[in-house]
C-alpha cells in the first residue's frame, strides 16, 4: 500500500477540518492485478477517551441521532507491579494469545484497542474480532477503540521496502507515544497523575524500538505476573508452538486451497461435517450430497485432527478398504489411558497399538443381507471450518507427573471432554493438582500435524464436579446457553410501569388502535401444572347457522418487543428458552415473560388472536386474525380441564366451549392421522424435584390426557394457517418451518433388524405408509415395544428447521412429520424467537403496523434462522443432559433392578435402553466370565453358546438391568452404570 | 482481506469521515471555453465528471437526437428550450476497467432523468426553438456518479450563461442500519439503501428524489433530511466557485 498524501480543504455540516490521502493498493482478482484507490480521511477530532483529558472531553463528536459517547478510559485506570496508574496497549498477537484474559473479570481493564490492530485482528480471525468488539461495546470492561489511523497526528504511512507488519508495529507505537506526549500536555494544570500508556507486546524487536521512543512496554507474561491470581491468568493464554524438533509421528497434511477446489470441482472430493460417532470416538462419518449413505471416516489417521462438527474435505477411499460401521464400543478414556501429555510427541506412532486393535474388523461380510451395510469409507484432506468452541471437562489425575504437584512448574495435563465425541485436549497449567476433581472450561487453539491431541488453554474452573451449581453451570456452557442475566440496555426495553403495566382502560388509546374488544369471549388456557409462561389461550362458541366460532389466542409478545432494540437482538440470539429440571432459562426478562405478556386468568391482556368458522365437523369455513384484548376466564392444568370435561355436572358456557374444543380437536386428529401424521416417539420423563433444595426425589413417565392433545391441535391449526398466511403476503421472506422426508435408506437398518428380530416389516416409503407400519408393529405381549420402535424409527428421521420461505422451492416446505404443506411457530413467541418474526410478519401482513426491513431482508432472516435452529438443537440437548444428571443423582443412593430393552448390539457389548427413566447406555462384555459370540447378521449376541446356560441376547429383547451409579475412579464423575441382571452376566 | 468495518461504533465511516460529512469537493468552470458554451469540472471525492454545454443554438437534426423525448413534428419547440443530454463513461472509470457501450440503459436513463430536471430548472421559454446540448464524460466513478454529473451540469449551464432559477444541487445519503450518512462512496454505495436528492438552490424544493434500493418508511425522512443539507452545502461550494471565477474574469477585464 502506498500513500500519498494531499491536502484538501474538506469540510462537513460539522465543521472539522479534516485532510485527505489517497489510500493505493493492488488487489489481485481473479488473476488480475487491479489498482484500487480510495479515499483516507485524516482528522484531529478523535478523542483520546480518557475522563482525565479536559481538551477531548470538550469536544465529543455527535451521531446522527445527536448522542454524544462520552469518555470511557476511566480517572483512576488499574495498577500493576511497577506501572502506576495506566491505560493498556496491547498489540494484535496480544489478543490473539490472551482473548481469554481480556474477558476475564479480574484483570485488563482500561484497554485502548488501537484501529490498526482492530483491523490486523479481523483479517485473522473474525470470531476474535467480534469478541474484542463485544468487550468494546459493553463498557463493563473499558475497552476503547482508537481510530488511530485516522488521526492525522498518529497516522503512519508505509516506507519504501517496508513490510506491511512493520509499518503495523510502527502505527502501534507511535499511537502510544502520541497518547503519551497528549496527555502530559492537556494535563498539565491537572493536580492528577497523568496515566502511562502501556504497550504489551510478545515481540521484543517491537518492544526494543517502543523503549528508544519513550514508550513504557512490557511482555505480557511478565505483566501477567504482576497481577493478582497470575496462576490462573497464565494458564489462560494460548501455548505457544513447540520447538521445531524433527518429529517422529505426524498426521497426514492437508491438501493445498488449489487442489481442494480442483478436487470439489471434478467430484473426487467431498465437502460436508464430520459426525463422530457417539460410541466410537475413532469412527465418524461425512453426509455429502454426491452419495445417499454417509462416508463413514475410520481410525485417526483419516480423521486426520477433524473434530466432531467441523467442516471438513473427504477423499474417498479405494472400494478395498470399504468397511462396514464398527461393531463395538470404544471409548476414549479406556484405550489412551496411558498416553503421556508431557511427551506425546515422542511416542514413535500416530496410531497405538491398541487403537489398531480397537478399530481392526474382520473383511466386510460378503452375505447378502448384510450387503447394505457395507459403505464407502473415506478420509479427511482438509478442515474448511472449524466448529471449536470452549468445551467443558475435567482433567485427567492420571496425566499429571508427580513431580509437577510438588514444583508447581508449568505442566501439560489431559482434559477429558463432557462431550465422549471431543478428543482429550492438552492443557498447560501451573495448577494441575488444584484443578483435579474440578470442572473446567477450556478452549482449543490448534492442531499441529505433529501432536496425536490437539493443544488448548484453560478459561476457568466452574467448581466441583457433582456439585450442582458446577454441573447446571457445564451443562450451559455445553451446550452454549446463554445463560447470563440480562443486561441493563435489555431490561431499558422493557415498559417503565413494570409489574404495574396495564391495558390501557381508555378504548380511545392509541394501543388500541387495530385491536378488537374479545373481552367478553369466554377465553380460557389450558397448560402444564404450574406453567407460570401462559402463551397461548382457545375459546369455541357455536354460532347460529350451527357452525362453531374458534378462536386461538397468542400472547401479543411483538406489541413488547419491537425490532431492532437491545431486547430483540438479546432475543434473536438466545433463540428459545431453556428449560432445565430445576431451571429455566429465559429468552425474554421474566418481567414479559410471566407477567405482561402470560396471559394470566382474571386479567386484561394484548394478544394476537386466529379466529376460524368451521362447521361441526371440523372442516375450516373461513379464517381472521386480528391483534386484541382478552380476558381469560381460567387458567386450567391438563388435569383439571379434563376433570372439568368428564365432570357430568358442569354444563356452564365454559365448560360446554372446552367440551366443544376436545370434540374438534378429535376431528381435526383424525383428518391429519389419515393424511399420513408421524405419531413419534421421544422419551419422556420428568424428574421431580423437591421445591425447596431441587433435590430430585423421583423419576417418572410423562402422562399424557386427552387435553394434551386438544390444545396441540389447536396449536397446529394455528400454526399451519399463520403460515398460509404470511408466505402469500411475503412470498420471498416468510419465517417457515419445515420437516424433510427422510431419505429411504435412513430406515433400511431398522427394516432390516425389525425383519430378522420381529418378522415385523416397515414400509418408510411415504409418511403415511411408514405410519400405518409403525401402528402394525406392535407384539401383543409387549405393549411397549411399539414406543421402542417409534423412539428408533423417529432417530432415523432429519431434524425440522426453521427457514425463509424464499430459499426453497415451495415443494420442499413440506412438513413430513405433521403431513402439511407448509408449517410455521407462531403459537409460542415468549418462549421462541420464531414466533415473534411470525408475529411480526402476520401483523404486516393484516396491515395492522409496517413490516420493518429486516423482516424483508432475506440474508439477514437466514442467519436468523440458522441461528435458531442451532440454538433450538441445543437447547433440547442440554434439557435431555439435564435430565440425566437429575437421574444420576436421584440414583444415587439407591441400587435397583428394572426392566430395559436391547437396543444395538456391539461385538464386544449392547446399548439398553430403561423406559422407566427414559435413559440408554451401554453394557460392556469385555470384563465378563461368561463366553459371548457376536452374531451379526441376527443382531445378536450368544452367551455361554453350548452350555445349558445359553442366552441369545437379541435387538429388542426384553431383558432386567441392575441399575446404579458409579464413580469413575480416575475423576470422580458420577455415571449411571447398567449390568445384566436376568439374564445373569457375570 | 476481510471487508472492514463500513461504519464504526465509534461513528467513522470506512474512509475516515463522520455521519454528516461529505468528501472533498473540487470543482471548476470554464475549463473547456474553446470547444463549448459552457463547461466544468467536478471532482467530488474520487468521483470526477466533466461537463461541456452547447448552446443555445439552432437545432440540428445531428445533436438533436441524444434526448429521449422525441419531438414529432421537428426538433424545435415552438415554446421553449429544448434540452438533449448525453454522456460518456470512460473505459477507465472503474476499477475493473469494463468497457460500457453508449447504449447502456442505466446512461440512458440518467441522462433522461438529467434532462427532466434541467427543464424545470432552466427558464426555457426565454430561449423558444433553440437547443441546449449537455455531453457530461464520466471519468473517474468513485460513488455518486448521477450527483456529480447533476452538479457538473448545473455548473456547466451557469458558465454558459442559460438562465436558470437557481443551482441544481445533488447529493446522496444512505442508511446503515438506524444511522444516516451523507455522500456515500462507492464502498458504502453497495453496502446499503441509499437515495439521490436534488434540490433547486438552497430551497426546499426538491427537483430529484432517487430510491433504487429497499428502505424502512420511517428511515426516509431522516435520509433526505440529511440528503437536502447536503445539497445546500453543494450549493454553497459551487456558488464560491463561481463567484470566484466570475471575479478574476471582472478583473482581467478590468485590466
Ligand atoms: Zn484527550
Amino acid at each position: 500500500m502506498a500513500t500519498a498524501l494531499k491536502r484538501y480543504f474538506a469540510d462537513g455540516s460539522s465543521g472539522a477540518t479534516l485532510s485527505v490521502s489517497q489510500k493505493v493498493y493492488v488487489r489481485s482478482r481473479r488473476g488480475k492485478a487491479t489498482k484500487i484507490v480510495q479515499e483516507h480521511y485524516l482528522r484531529t477530532d478523535i478523542p483520546c477517551s480518557s475522563q482525565l483529558c479536559p481538551i477531548c472531553s470538550l469536544n465529543l463528536p455527535k451521531d446522527s441521532s445527536g448522542a454524544e459517547r462520552p469518555p470511557i478510559l476511566s480517572r483512576e485506570p488499574p495498577t500493576a507491579g511497577s506501572w502506576g496508574p495506566h491505560y493498556l496497549v496491547p498489540d494484535t498477537n496480544v489478543f490473539v494469545k490472551a482473548m481469554d484474559l481480556m474477558e476475564h473479570k479480574s484483570a485488563f481493564y482500561d484497554v485502548i484497542v488501537l484501529q490498526t490492530v482492530l483491523d490486523e485482528l479481523r483479517n485473522i480471525s473474525l470470531p476474535l474480532y467480534n469478541r474484542l468488539r463485544a468487550l468494546s461495546q459493553s463498557q463493563e470492561k473499558r475497552f476503547y477503540v482508537f481510530h488511530n489511523e485516522f488521526r492525522q497526528e498518529t497516522f503512519v504511512e508505509r516506507q519504501q521496502g517496508e513490510s506491511m507488519n512493520d509499518k503495523n508495529d510502527r502505527a502501534i507505537r507511535t499511537a502510544c507515544a502520541w497518547y503519551r506526549v497528549h496527555l502530559d500536555e492537556t494535563m498539565s494544570k491537572s493536580s492528577e497523575i497523568v496515566p502511562q500508556v502501556l504497550l504489551l507486546s510478545n515481540d521484543n524487536d517491537c518492544l526494543r524500538k517502543a523503549r528508544e521512543l519513550g514508550v513504557a512496554c512490557t511482555n505480557l507474561d511478565d505483566y501477567v505476573r504482576f497481577l493478582p491470581d497470575c496462576d490462573t491468568l497464565l494458564d489462560m493464554i494460548v501455548a505457544e508452538h513447540g520447538g521445531d524438533e524433527t518429529h517422529k509421528f505426524a498426521y497426514p497434511e492437508y491438501y493445498s486451497t488449489s487442489r481442494i477446489q480442483g478436487g470439489i470441482q471434478i467430484g473426487n472430493l467431498h465437502q460436508g461435517v464430520l459426525n463422530i460417532s457417539q460410541y466410537n470416538y475413532l469412527e465418524g462419518s461425512v453426509t455429502v450430497p454426491s452419495f445417499d449413505r454417509p462416508l463413514l471416516i475410520l481410525g485417526r489417521e483419516s480423521i486426520n485432527r477433524a473434530m466432531h462438527g467441523d467442516v471438513v474435505v473427504v477423499e474417498v477411499l479405494p472400494e478395498s478398504e470399504w468397511k462396514t460401521p464398527s461393531t463395538k464400543i470404544v471409548e476414549e478414556d479406556n484405550i489412551t489411558k496411558n498416553d503421556n501429555a508431557e511427551d506425546d510427541e515422542e511416542e514413535n506412532l500416530l496410531v497405538t497399538e491398541q487403537e489398531r486393535r480397537a478399530l481392526a474388523e474382520e473383511p466386510a461380510t460378503q452375505n447378502s443381507s448384510a450387503e447394505f451395510k457395507v459403505q464407502r469409507t473415506a478420509k479427511v484432506v482438509s478442515v474448511i471450518k472449524r466448529n471449536w468452541r470452549s468445551y467443558v471437562g475435567h482433567i485427567d489425575a492420571a496425566s499429571i507427573s508427580s513431580d509437577a504437584v510438588a514444583t508447581r512448574r508449568q505442566t501439560s495435563v489431559f482434559l477429558i471432554p463432557m462431550n465422549r465425541r471431543i478428543p482429550k485436549i492438552k492443557i498447560r497449567t501451573r495448577r494441575a493438582a488444584d484443578l483435579v476433581g474440578k470442572r473446567i472450561l477450556a478452549a482449543v487453539d490448534s492442531w499441529d500435524a505433529s501432536s496425536r491431541y490437539p493443544q488448548g488453554h484453560f478459561i476457568r474452573a466452574l467448581g466441583d464436579i457433582e456439585a450442582k451449581a458446577a454441573e447446571t453451570e457445564a451443562l450451559l456452557l455445553e451446550y452454549d446457553v446463554q445463560y447470563q442475566p440480562f443486561t441493563q440496555s435489555v431490561l431499558d426495553c422493557l415498559p417503565i410501569e413494570g409489574h404495574d403495566w396495564k391495558v390501557p382502560a381508555e378504548t380511545s388509546d392509541p394501543r388500541w388502535t387495530g385491536r378488537e374488544d374479545l373481552r367478553d369471549l369466554l377465553v380460557c388456557s389450558i397448560d402444564p401444572p404450574g406453567c407460570q409462561d401462559i402463551d397461548d389461550a382457545l375459546h369455541a362458541r357455536p354460532l347460529p347457522n350451527g357452525n362453531f366460532e374458534v378462536g386461538v389466542h397468542i400472547a401479543d409478545v411483538s406489541h413488547f418487543v419491537k425490532p431492532n432494540t437491545a431486547m430483540d437482538s438479546e432475543a434473536s440470539s438466545r433463540g428459545t428458552t431453556v428449560y432445565l429440571v430445576d431451571k429455566r432459562i429465559d429468552m425474554l426478562p421474566v418481567l414479559l415473560g410471566t407477567n405482561l405478556c402470560s396471559l394470566m386468568p382474571y386479567v386484561e391482556r394484548f394478544a394476537f388472536s386466529a379466529i376460524w368458522e368451521m362447521t361441526p365437523d371440523a372442516e375450516i369455513v373461513n379464517t381472521r386474525f386480528t391483534k386484541s384484548v382478552i380476558r381469560s376466564k381460567e387458567a386450567f392444568s391438563y388435569e383439571q380441564a379434563q376433570l372439568r370435561i368428564d365432570d357430568k355436572s358442569q354444563t356452564d358456557p365454559l365448560t360446554q366451549g372446552i367440551r366443544d374444543l376436545l370434540r374438534l380437536s378429535k376431528a381435526l386428529k383424525a383428518k391429519r392421522m389419515a393424511a399420513g401424521a408421524l405419531n413419534l416417539a421421544s422419551p419422556e420423563v420428568k424428574v421431580n424435584v423437591e421445591s425447596e433444595t431441587s433435590d430430585p426425589m423421583d423419576v417418572e413417565v410423562k402422562k399424557s390426557h386427552e387435553t394434551n392433545s386438544l390444545v396441540e391441535e389447536f396449536m397446529l391449526l394455528a400454526n399451519i394457517s399463520v403460515a398460509a398466511k404470511i408466505y402469500e403476503a411475503f412470498p420471498q421472506s416468510a419465517m417457515l418451518r419445515r420437516h424433510g422426508a427422510p431419505p429411504k435408506e435412513n430406515f433400511e437398518v431398522l427394516a432390516d433388524q425389525l425383519r430378522v428380530c420381529k418378522q415385523l416389516s416397515l414400509n418408510a416409503e411415504s409418511s403415511k405408509q411408514l405410519a400405518d407400519s409403525l401402528d402394525a408393529c406392535k407384539d401383543s405381549n409387549d405393549p411397549y415395544l411399539n414406543t421402542l420402535i417409534r423412539i428408533m424409527a423417529t432417530r432415523c428421521m432429519l431434524a425440522a428447521e426453521y427457514f425463509c420461505s424464499g430459499t426453497m422451492a415451495e415443494p420442499e416446505f413440506r412438513h413430513y412429520g405433521l403431513a402439511t404443506h407448509i408449517y410455521t411457530h407462531w403459537t409460542s413467541p415468549i418462549r421462541r424467537y420464531a414466533d415473534i418474526v411470525a408475529h411480526r410478519q402476520l401483523a404486516s401482513a393484516i396491515a395492522y403496523e409496517p413490516l420493518h426491513e429486516s423482516l424483508r431482508d432475506k440474508p439477514k432472516l437466514e442467519r436468523v434462522c440458522q441461528n435458531i435452529n442451532q440454538r433450538h438443537r441445543n437447547a433440547q440437548f442440554a434439557g435431555r443432559a439435564s435430565v440425566e444428571y437429575y437421574i444420576g443423582q436421584a440414583l444415587k443412593n439407591h441400587e435397583l433392578d428394572v426392566e430395559a430393552y436391547v437396543m444395538k448390539v456391539f461385538s464386544n457389548g449392547f446399548v439398553v435402553f430403561v423406559p422407566q427413566f427414559g435413559i440408554e447406555g451401554p453394557i460392556h462384555l469385555r470384563d465378563a466370565k461368561s463366553s459371548f459370540k457376536f452374531d451379526e447378521a441376527n443382531y445378536a449376541l450368544i452367551l455361554n453358546e453350548g452350555t445349558d446356560k445359553e442366552e441369545t441376547l437379541q435387538l429388542f429383547r426384553k431383558i432386567i438391568v441392575h441399575v446404579e451409579t458409579v464413580v469413575e475412579e480416575s475423576t470422580g464423575k458420577r455415571k449411571v452404570a447398567f449390568r445384566s441382571q436376568n439374564p445373569k452376566i457375570e | 482481506m476481510s471487508r472492514p468495518e463500513i461504519y464504526s461504533p465509534e461513528g467513522l465511516r470506512i474512509d475516515g469521515r463522520r455521519w454528516n460529512e461529505v468528501r472533498h469537493i473540487k470543482c471548476a468552470i470554464n475549463t473547456h471555453p474553446a470547444s463549448s458554451d459552457g463547461s466544468s469540472i467536478i471532482e467530488q471525492g474520487n468521483t470526477k465528471v466533466m461537463c461541456n454545454v452547447v448552446g443555445p443554438a439552432e437545432p440540428t437534426s445531428s445533436s438533436g437526437g441524444g434526448g429521449a423525448k422525441s419531438n414529432t413534428n421537428s426538433f424545435a419547440n415552438e415554446n421553449k428550450v429544448t434540452l438533449s443530454v448525453k454522456a460518456t463513461v470512460a473505459p477507465f472509470s472503474t476499477i475493473d476497467r469494463r468497457k460500457r457501450s453508449g447504449n447502456d440503459s442505466r446512461i440512458q436513463e440518467m441522462c433522461l432523468t438529467i434532462q427532466h430536471i434541467f427543464e424545470e430548472a432552466v427558464m426555457g421559454h426565454l430561449q423558444p426553438r433553440s437547443q441546449i446540448v449537455i455531453s457530461l464524460y464520466i471519468l473517474a466513478q468513485d460513488g455518486g456518479m448521477l450527483q456529480a454529473c447533476i452538479n457538473a451540469a448545473s455548473l456547466a449551464l451557469i458558465d454558459a450563461g442559460i438562465p436558470m432559477y437557481d443551482y441544481v444541487c445533488a447529493c446522496t445519503a444512505g442508511m446503515h442500519d438506524t444511522e444516516v450518512l451523507l455522500d456515500l462512496n462507492r464502498l458504502e454505495e453497495n453496502d446499503m439503501p441509499f437515495l439521490t436528492m436534488a434540490t433547486l438552490g438552497a430551497t426546499r424544493k426538491v427537483s430529484l428524489m432517487q430510491l433504487e434500493t429497499r428502505v424502512g418508511v420511517d428511515k426516509l425522512e431522516p435520509m433526505m433530511a440529511a440528503a437536502m443539507s447536503g445539497c445546500h452545502y453543494l450549493r454553497q461550494i459551487m456558488d464560491a466557485q463561481v463567484r470566484k471565477h466570475g471575479k478574476n474574469r471582472l478583473a482581467r477585464v478590468g485590466a
